[in-house]
């Protein structure tokens, strides 16, 4: 491995540089609430993230020497870059904001869908009746009348197996 | 480079960038350079396996007899040597995944390590439902199905009292019954990672709270929860989640042990299962909304749950990580029971890796099996 006290307080920078990042992008995202006016750069939104990131790789590959634990060096970098993102956009998710947002969408695609799932089965009805070919629905009317005919009979092992204890109970008295 | 030979190019990349006279690499370090490339080989080769000639896997392969069915589920009893009374019922979820995570393979099995434990081990498999079951409440399943299931446990085990183990939402339908039907004789139970107050949930609730989200437009739209939805309301809970396991993946191709596990395990966790329209209403309305089962407010079949009435031994496990089942949500259960023997573990993990996989054989089982054997 390489020399731990080299490469632990690069670590401790790295993790801090992006925990920090990532908050940064998460106060930016959710202040976004209020109208701002457009950014003129368009990458200014990823800048903070992608800058810190291009810093601490030149640092790093300028100070580590080229053997396989830069490969493991690598690895942590990445599950503490991914775990940093998780952290941010779970920061993100937990807002009224994104619960609103999403439920809105939601009740959106559920208003437009409900009209054109109603017309397609319609039209798939049809053209199945047409074929004289059994529909999805007929077939799940048969399933749900399966269904409730196993209940029943469930329930007349229940009354039959009630019925034959009271008679074991009677003989045996 | 237009400049350079390439006899200067293989002596830099030989001898490194110094003065071409540097000091040779160390044994260790090129032994460690050989490791690598053996490494990435391996790679390499497990890549190319998996991709164009993907191995059969088995899963579920402890040897179990089918005891009992009702519609889509089904009771499965497994072969031990039985040296506990008590018969232990083990509940899992309903819908979203298969249950054979719980005995996923030979060495990282839930259920093998319970069997292997002398314990006489059921499960209840919910099934895959179709669009026929649409109709299936929360409350059928508590009224009709879980007693019906008790019921079978006892006769075909013959003992006089059984153990009722929950697992994720398999936990508060378990609490549910046992609730609301205190005449049924269980000996113990246990609640692993499933959810009981649910003002405690977290993100899910937040996404499932009233103010947002519709739970009558969406059943009443789509009939049932398809599972490719279910997927989705998962994938998004974690979003860097596939990303960090293929990451793993990559980095651990060259191990066959992990590759084997992660084929079975991949298998799982992308096989979602649907949910019945009516049960997902009632379980978002009456539990993530309203939280009925911990306020004292549900009533199933007539029956009122008081989650006060159950009175025997009482463990509880939640994963330190869990972000479908948080550890407080969970705990909740041993505030408002009466049990005088009660116990609360909180294990490292997640909520799959609670009781899946080598952590979970290292930490959670030997415990839930521990305490359940000084009590059967």
């Amino acid at each position: 491995m390489a020399d731990a006290a080299t490469t632990n307080p690069l670590f401790d920078l790295w993790r801090k540089q992006f925990e920090e990042s990532a908050a940064a992008w998460a106060r930016m995202v959710t202040q976004a609430q209020t109208p701002a006016p457009p950014p003129t750069d368009p990458m200014a939104f990823w800048r903070p993230v992608l800058n810190q990131g291009v810093e601490q790789w030149a640092r790093l590959f300028a100070q580590t020497p080229a053997t396989p634990d830069l490969a493991a060096q690598w690895k942590q970098f990445i599950d503490q870059w991914i775990e940093a993102w998780s952290k941010a956009l779970g920061q993100v998710m937990n807002t009224d904001a994104y619960a609103g947002t999403m439920g809105r969408y939601l009740d959106q695609w559920l208003v437009a869908a409900a009209p054109m799932k109603k017309a397609g089965e319609q039209h798939i009805e049809q053209a199945l009746a047409t074929l004289n070919v059994a529909s999805r629905t007929q077939l799940t009317a048969v399933a749900k009348q399966l269904v409730e005919l196993e209940e029943r009979l469930e329930r007349m092992e229940d009354t039959l197996g009630a019925i034959l204890k009271r008679l074991d109970d009677k003989e045996r008295k | 480079m237009g400049q350079e030979r390439f006899a200067d190019v293989v002596e830099r990349f030989t001898h490194g960038y110094g003065n071409g006279h540097g000091p040779d690499p160390s044994p260790e370090a090129v032994r460690r350079w050989q490791e690598e490339l053996e490494r990435n080989v391996k790679r390499m080769q497990n890549l190319q396996r998996m991709v164009t000639n993907p191995a059969e896997l088995k899963v579920g392969q402890t040897p179990r007899t089918e005891i009992y069915k009702k519609n889509k589920s089904r009771l499965y009893r497994y072969q031990s040597t039985r040296t506990h009374r008590t018969p232990v019922l083990f509940v899992p979820n309903l819908g979203i995944s298969r249950p054979y995570i719980f005995d996923l393979m030979p060495g990282g099995s839930f259920i093998e390590h319970m069997t292997r434990e002398g314990f006489d081990f059921y499960l209840l498999d919910w099934g895959v439902f179709g669009p026929e079951d649409n109709d299936l409440s929360f409350e059928h399943c508590v009224t009709k199905i879980l007693p019906r299931m008790t019921q079978k446990v006892l006769e075909s085990s013959g003992a006089e009292s059984l153990t009722v183990l929950g697992y994720c939402m398999g936990a508060p339908l378990s609490v549910a019954f046992l609730a609301s039907h205190p005449e049924v004789p269980v000996k113990n139970v246990i609640n692993m990672a499933g959810p009981i107050d649910f003002s405690k949930i977290g993100l899910f609730g937040l996404w499932l709270d009233k103010k947002y989200f519709n739970v009558d437009r969406f059943v009443d739209t789509l009939g049932a929860v398809p599972a490719d939805m279910v997927k989705a309301g998962f994938k998004l809970l974690k979003p860097t989640m596939d990303l960090s396991t293929n990451l793993n993946l990559w980095w651990n191709l060259w191990n066959e042990k992990y590759v084997e596990g992660f084929n079975a395990l991949n298998k799982w966790a992308n096989e979602y299962v649907a949910f019945p329209g009516e049960f997902f209403r009632q379980w978002v309305g009456d539990f993530y909304q309203d939280n009925k089962l911990f306020r004292g407010e549900s009533v199933f079949g007539g029956r009122p749950a008081r989650l006060a009435s159950i009175s025997c031994p009482l463990f509880v496990v939640g994963a330190h990580e869990d972000y479908i089942a948080p550890p407080a949500s969970v705990r909740a259960l041993l505030d408002v029971v009466s049990s005088r023997d009660k116990e609360y573990v909180e294990l490292p993990g997640g909520h799959i890796s609670l009781i899946a996989g080598r952590g979970a054989s290292l930490h959670c089982w030997p415990k839930v099996s521990g305490w359940l054997a000084s009590r059967s």
